[in-house]
């Protein structure tokens, strides 16, 4: 891979809201893009935190293939600590420490994309390196991530605190996604299992998922970490998604 | 569409009728469906014993097999709502034993009816159910039962099957496509068969079947299995226990 080829761009580029327009919709799932939190917040990313923002730029093909998205938080705890809620808790927490004038000192990353027609080309560990230069350029210490490990969905009986000890036969982690990031030096905090809660109703787990739910029960979704709990007499489907609390030491 | 160009075949018609079978079979079920160890050991008594109850669908145009149809007669005396839970495995056996100890049947039932790839979504398989039912008819069976595969319980590997086969469509036939084919042709639902077919693999072998790795005893979702599967590190065996239901078609009258 040419690395001359994909170039750091930020917000500052005068065309980047255009360039990253539907990026995220072609990595996820339907249903993921269904998470309340996200949705209420997405838009702060860029009107509070735009300088932690940024895409690998093809200048060959003129598209973005990759895209990091972070903000700067406070913890003065423990990284063990570290709550449940890992990614819901950290967006909220970011806004509301920015909104009240708290200063930061950590950096957390809450999303790294590929896009999926540059993938097996070595651009998730790039991109990787794009974020932790923000943490250094920003003046942290520690980057943390709630991440999504790549292939749980295949396993979504597995509970994830074993499932993150799964190695391949060379004694890497199981998980693409978490091999890429051990690889760089990230280590494992531990799982967070309350990341993500997506609710929705039987009508729009429906459209989202095009299965039926008929009845109360668990369902296994395409693409969900952990089984949907479907609740007739409430109409109401909630998936609770487990992520991985994972730190970079970088400065 | 023009289903004329389907003719209705048996494996006398065709002199490599198995191997063009074999590759329906194969280019129609998942990999681990192909490791029953009933079906293994008895799949050729179908011909040796009852060939006259296997047939395909040729395309006269192509000369390719579009879709074949398996079953088989044997013996039963209670009442059909009696069929046991061994469902596919069991009426393997039995038909097998029926006729080594000349019992003569008195009841088919279907094994298998398979739609190539290719040829899906063709109307194909009402055809199929049809053709069935004319050899059971030609024997003077009164019934075709069948332990059937509801195909799409596979999205709903944590549903029971006893729930899944009541789920209903808008126009109230069943949610699940092959058992609407089954009862738009006028099948009725006995029950479920809950141990229909049991696949047993070391844990290798189903890294193999698969393409997933089971590094502890647990339950694992299978692409394409109806039921979770359950893998004994300790043991080295996967055991996957598939449920079918127990259709009726009526012959006669």
């Amino acid at each position: 891979m040419n690395n001359e080829r994909f170039q750091v761009i930020t917000p500052n580029h005068t065309n980047y809201r255009n360039l990253v327009r539907g990026l995220t919709k072609e990595i996820w799932p339907e249903f993921m893009l269904h998470d309340a939190v996200a949705n209420e917040l997405w838009h702060e990313l860029l009107d509070r935190f735009a300088e932690y923002q940024l895409a690998l730029y093809d200048i060959q093909n003129n598209r973005v293939a990759a895209m990091g998205n972070s903000f700067p938080l406070r913890w003065d705890e423990p990284l063990e600590n570290l709550p449940e809620g890992g990614w819901d808790w950290a967006f909220l927490k970011a806004v509301r420490n920015h909104k009240q004038g708290v200063v930061p000192n950590i950096h957390c990353a809450i999303q790294i994309i590929v896009r999926p027609d540059y993938q097996g080309l070595g651009l998730s560990a790039l991109a990787i390196e794009a974020v932790r230069s923000v943490t250094k350029s920003r003046g942290f210490q520690l980057l943390i991530i709630p991440i999504r490990p790549s292939e749980k969905h295949k396993y979504p009986l597995t509970s994830l605190d074993d499932y993150i000890n799964w190695k391949t036969e060379k004694g890497l982690p199981f998980d693409a996604w978490l091999r890429v990031h051990l690889r760089v030096g990230a280590k494992i905090i531990k799982v967070c299992h309350e990341s993500k809660t997506i609710r929705g109703t039987r009508a729009e787990w429906g459209k989202w998922t095009e299965m039926r739910f008929p009845q109360n029960g668990q369902y296994i979704i395409d693409g969900a970490l952990n089984p949907m709990e479907m609740n007739i007499e409430k109409d109401e489907g909630v998936y609770i998604e487990p992520n991985v609390w994972i730190m970079h030491e970088v400065g | 569409m023009t289903p004329d160009r389907f003719q209705v075949i048996h494996p006398k018609d065709l002199i490599d009728y198995r191997d063009r079978a074999g590759d329906i079979g194969e280019a129609s079920w998942p990999e681990f469906m192909m490791h029953d160890s009933i079906a293994n050991e008895h799949w050729h008594e179908l011909f040796d014993r009852f060939s006259e109850y296997q047939f395909g669908l040729l395309n006269t145009e192509t000369n390719r097999m579009a879709a074949m149809g398996n079953s088989l007669p044997f013996r039963w005396d209670d009442d059909i709502s009696a069929l046991p839970e061994g469902g596919w495995d069991w009426v393997f056996v039995k038909a097998i034993e029926d006729h080594k100890n000349k019992v003569t049947p008195n009841i088919q039932s279907a094994i298998q009816i398979a739609i190539h790839p290719d040829y899906q979504s063709q109307g194909l398989s009402i055809r199929m159910v049809q053709a069935m039912r004319e050899i059971g008819q030609s024997k003077g069976f009164k019934y075709l039962v069948a332990p059937v595969r509801p195909n799409q319980k596979s999205k709903y590997p944590l549903i029971s099957i006893d729930d899944y086969i009541q789920w209903t469509n808008d126009e109230g036939l069943p949610f699940d496509a092959w058992l609407r084919v089954h009862a738009r042709a006028g099948a009725k639902i006995i029950k479920p068969c809950h141990e229909a077919m049991i696949i047993r693999g070391t844990r290798a072998e189903w890294e193999r079947w698969t393409g997933m790795k089971f590094p502890q005893s647990d339950m694992y979702i299978i692409p394409g299995a109806l039921n979770p599967m359950q893998m004994n590190v300790e043991k080295d065996e996967g055991v996957y226990i598939e449920p079918n239901v127990w259709l009726v078609h009526q012959i006669e009258e």
